[in-house]
């Protein structure tokens, strides 16, 4: 596998941490985890420190989780982006679309919990 | 008298004149010279001096005196003619001639007997004797030279008139060939007949949309049937070229074509015609019977076997849908070649399969021209004969090596793997850490369209990284999905936040220049990218 998730709760909150490289492989996967947690009415926050390489599949995952808690009025957010990341995000001008937190800490604050 | 049979071509002349000579030094009344017909063995009457004339006279073999000396081949002395039994009394009865006495030498050169000269009646009643007959017999010897190389010099002559029959029938072969081309141009052959025509050609022309098409083939059989069934061919080709671009199509044309004119008596043809397309290197090829071409590139060879039986046999062997090979040359060159070279003997031995490779792969590193002539004069060193005619025809990519080329069937789990190789040629070429993020999320991204979009699930992908001179790095993509519409690949609006289509905008931001180019036949789409570096 040339990425992994892992997801820690806290409170209300599934912590959902990538790692390696995100990609057409694996970004329905992604996709699958990010929407069931906000399915169960969860706050997420993706946890982007790990993140070597993410393709606009993997981008398109997020943006999709992000949509879908916006309509339901639940938290989406990301944290501790890697530069890898970050250089994407930008590419998509979406660094100014996402809610974009330094730290896990951080977004845990913003999400209430 | 000797001297002018020896040197004498018009012998019907020489022999009159001869016999005349003869008789008068003798003392003849009456002298003749009789050749054997080399085809039904008769003794026919070939000049004759005295009061008759039997020009023309045949007499069965063994047949009268003149018989019995040429098949005893010894000179003779008849002094009673009516007393012999071989004597043809019916020739005196016919003619009025009185015949007394004979003097009859054979004319033989080396125990072949071609003939025999004959005088008749010692003047003044007078006999021949033995001094005579020594004398007739040394003038049958020279008469029989004469014979000999006045026959030799008439077949001489006929040699030479097909010789340049011949020569001009080959000097036409040869302007058939292709002109010779500038240096750069991309594809060359060699044509090295074994005998003045060939039954082999190439040839290769320029398209208007700057492809080039080009064809090897193989007449089977040697010699001037060949030869002008090999002429028909290229000009079929030449001809149909202009108007017809899948190779597949036009060698089954050029079969429907042969087999419905040509008589060919159990000739036929292996063919295997191209398209080149040098913008991207590839090579559209339909192969009929024909020795598979191999395609060398780093230091490999891969055989392109026929899919066809050869043409010129059966019109339904050659089907306008037979099968053609898409060939990426990347950087790599395609040899063409006629069976000369793989039954071309070296040191008693056939060349064979891996000969061949092994003497293209030791000439590799010559231009294109020199290299061609090297393995010629390999295989037929100047001053020898070879067996059979060497023809060697060669396409090369002129674009140059590239850092990467791979051709892979495109899936989802193939892409990590396809990034990290990516990444590495770039990295070697010592582009900095951003510049081969850009060219790998690039390529990444342009797979991802052509599995989505292009092919909705899996299919080959044929990817070629190379540098374009120092300072700009270009990437080639081609697939056999069916062709998409560029107009609907848009970089999406950034504005409107939604999952997908942000692939192609990814592409158009990283790289300098994203475009789809014309497709290069048999595939369906071409997407050139480049990225200027430092």
């Amino acid at each position: 596998m040339n990425a992994r998730f892992s997801t820690r709760r806290v409170a209300k909150t599934a912590v959902v941490a990538l790692q390696g490289e995100i990609d057409l492989q694996n970004s329905p996967e992604l996709r699958k985890e990010l929407l069931g947690w906000l399915a169960e009415r969860q706050n997420v926050v993706v946890d982007l420190s790990g993140v070597d390489y993410i393709d606009s599949s993997g981008i398109a995952s997020l943006v999709e989780a992000y949509q879908t808690a916006r309509h339901q009025g639940g938290h989406f957010s990301l944290a501790a982006v890697s530069p890898a990341a970050l250089r994407v995000l930008k590419l998509a001008r979406l660094d100014e679309v996402f809610i974009i937190h330094q730290t896990i800490e951080q977004a845990l604050k913003g999400t209430g919990d | 008298m000797s001297l002018e049979f020896a040197s004498t071509r018009d012998l019907q002349g020489t022999f009159q004149r001869g016999l005349k000579r003869v008789a008068a030094f003798i003392e003849a009344e009456a002298a003749s010279l009789f050749l054997v017909d080399e085809e039904t063995g008769d003794l026919v009457c070939q000049a004759c001096v005295g009061p008759v004339d039997i020009t023309g006279l045949r007499l069965a073999p063994g047949q009268g005196v003149v018989g019995r000396v040429v098949e005893q081949n010894v000179a003779t002395i008849v002094k009673d003619a009516r007393s012999d039994p071989y004597f043809g009394a019916h020739v005196d009865a016919k003619t009025g001639f009185s015949t007394r006495s004979i003097l009859c030498a054979p004319l033989s050169v080396r125990g072949q007997r071609l003939g025999a000269i004959e005088l008749i009646n010692k003047t003044g009643d007078g006999l021949f004797h033995p001094g005579d007959r020594q004398l007739l017999r040394a003038l049958g010897a020279s008469a029989g030279l004469a014979v000999v190389n006045a026959r030799l010099s008439k077949a001489m002559v006929e040699q030479e008139r097909m010789a340049r029959e011949l020569e001009l029938a080959a000097e036409i072969q040869r302007a058939m060939l292709p002109p010779l081309m500038p240096d750069d141009f991309p594809i060359s052959g060699i044509n090295h007949p074994a005998h003045e025509v060939s039954g082999d050609f190439f040839d290769f022309l320029k398209l208007p949309d700057g492809r080039i098409a080009f064809a090897i083939g193989d007449v089977s059989g040697k010699g001037f049937n060949a030869s002008v069934l090999m002429t028909k061919t290229s000009s079929l080709f030449r001809c149909l070229a202009k108007s017809e671009r899948r190779p597949g199509r036009l060698l089954s044309m050029i079969n429907a074509e042969l087999c419905e004119t040509a008589a060919n008596g159990g000739m036929f043809v292996t063919m295997a015609a191209g398209v080149l397309d040098p913008a991207t290197g590839s090579v559209l090829l339909a192969n009929a019977g024909h020795e598979p071409p191999l395609l060398h590139r780093d230091d490999s060879f891969t055989a392109f076997p026929a899919t066809v039986p050869p043409l010129g046999i059966n019109v339904d062997l050659v089907p306008p849908s037979m099968p053609e090979t898409w060939i990426a040359l990347a950087g790599g060159c395609l040899y063409l070649f006629t069976d000369g070279l793989t039954e071309a003997r070296c040191q008693g031995k056939m060349l064979g399969d891996e000969g061949v490779r092994r003497l293209l792969a030791e000439n590799a590193g010559l231009a294109i021209r020199d290299r061609l002539a090297a393995v010629v004069d390999w295989l037929a060193p100047p001053g020898s004969s070879p067996r059979d005619d060497l023809t060697l025809l060669v396409v090369e990519d002129r674009r140059g090596k590239p850092l990467l080329a791979t051709r892979f069937e495109v899936t989802p789990d193939c892409l990590y793997e396809l990034r990290h190789k990516v990444g590495a040629v770039v990295r070697a070429i010592g582009c900095n850490k951003d510049l081969v993020t850009d060219v790998v999320s690039a390529v990444d991204e342009a797979c991802q369209n052509i599995i989505r979009h292009g092919y909705r699930g899996t299919g080959e992908i044929v990817l070629e990284i190379r540098r374009n001179g120092p300072r700009q790095l270009e990437v080639q993509l081609i697939d056999f999905a069916p062709p998409v519409d560029p107009a609907k690949i848009k970089p999406r609006c950034l504005d409107d936040v939604r999952p997908g289509g942000l692939g192609t905008h990814f592409m158009r931001t990283v790289m300098d220049e994203v475009v789809f180019m014309p497709p290069p036949m048999g595939a369906g789409n071409f997407l050139k990218m480049t990225k200027a570096i430092r």
